[in-house]
């Protein structure tokens, strides 16, 4: 699954949509931006409601693919324009993250 | 006697500070603009409050040696020391708490403590935005044990802060807690929807990470006729806790 199949499984809005859609592997839910820098696996989603653009600083140190941003928690700018740089996508959507996590875990669970 | 006052700087040692924030520019800023009395507050590390300390007393500013220190809990807290060891000893158990996560400099900015004259002196390996194992109550005995004063920092962002990370201010030792933007003090109680401050004195200062924002929010520190210095040159703590605590409280009489 890439990021734009990742947007249209959740039907979530694309709020940075970088040229290339990258191939994701994996998810770590998590508001804690210290426990999402030890454990999140490289090329996965953070899913998660801490919009601001240090979660782009932690998504960038472990080559997050994307972050899904939980309740529409509304995003500033300074996020997203340090999301496109680092070319990480940002999705957003009404859900919360115990409902994300369970759409995301039968198609992103090691080996499936 | 008020002493202009900005508490809240990072330099060059911060990834997320620009490279030209040497001390020795921010000192050459503050000087300029009528600062008196100012802070070194790098990501979880003292390494240029060294160079700080140098460059304060070419241009005639009082210095207090401080870190931006993160807990466990993702709270920024302004950790202020009088005297240069003192910073460099809590930044060392810092740095033993935080993750073995290197910093990327290319990516994330560049780590480096620099001398006065803007040579680079070394780099830090571990990305220092990140958490030291340890509770903001455990980090607050620890800076006021080394004899410092322990300030809460933009205490009103959503990033950070008491606020985004616990959702209220607790009780603690807290010197004073630093916001964006000081709230009316009215004597009303704040109302729904509106930071409870719970009668801390606040203050508010720069968090400069570029030297045009150098000084910006800077504050009034009323000393009071009370010596701002103590024998030994350095910043005396107990007139500076007595002068924070002179600054506007809402809600005090409540406490």
């Amino acid at each position: 699954m890439n990021t734009a199949e990742l947007a249209r499984t959740l039907n979530a809005a694309r709020v940075c949509a970088p040229e290339v859609d990258r191939e994701v592997a994996g998810a770590y839910t998590s508001d804690l931006l210290s426990d999402a820098m030890a454990n999140a696996p490289e090329n996965g989603v953070l899913v998660t409601i801490q919009a601001h653009k240090n979660t782009v600083a932690v998504a960038t140190l472990r080559d997050l693919a994307a972050i899904v941003i939980c309740n529409n928690r509304p995003i500033p700018d300074d996020m997203i324009e340090a999301a496109r740089s680092e070319g990480i996508a940002i999705l957003q959507t009404a859900e919360d993250q115990f409902a994300v996590s369970g759409r995301l875990y039968p198609l992103l669970r090691a080996g499936s | 006697m008020t002493v202009r006052t900005d508490l809240h700087l990072h330099s060059c040692l911060s990834p997320c500070g620009d490279l030209s924030m040497s001390p020795a520019k921010i000192a050459e800023a503050l000087a300029a603009r009528g600062v008196q009395l100012a802070a070194l507050t790098d990501h979880n590390s003292a390494l240029n409050c060294p160079s700080f300390a140098d460059a304060c007393a070419q241009r005639g500013i009082v210095p207090l040696f401080g870190i931006e220190a993160q807990t466990r809990e993702e709270c920024h807290v302004l950790c202020l020391f009088p005297r240069v060891d003192q910073a460099l000893a809590l930044g060392e158990e810092l740095y033993a708490l935080m993750p073995d996560v290197p910093n990327v400099p290319e990516r994330m900015g560049d780590q480096v403590y620099v001398d006065v004259d803007e040579n680079i002196i070394g780099e830090v390996e571990k990305y220092l935005v990140a958490s030291a194992d340890l509770g903001l109550e455990d980090l607050a005995a620890r800076a006021l044990a080394l004899g410092g004063l322990v300030i809460p920092a933009h205490v009103d962002r959503p990033a950070f802060s008491l606020t985004s990370q616990l959702g209220f201010v607790p009780d603690g030792p807290w010197d004073a807690l630093e916001l964006v933007r000081m709230p009316p003090d009215d004597g009303q109680p704040p109302p729904e929807g509106r930071l409870d401050t719970r009668g801390y004195p606040l203050i508010t200062s720069s968090d400069a990470h570029y030297l045009e924002h150098v000084g910006r929010r800077a504050f009034d520190l009323d000393l009071a006729g009370d010596a701002l210095l103590g024998p030994d040159g350095s910043v005396c703590v107990e007139a500076m806790r007595a002068a924070l605590a002179r600054r506007p409280a809402p809600g005090r009489r409540a406490r």
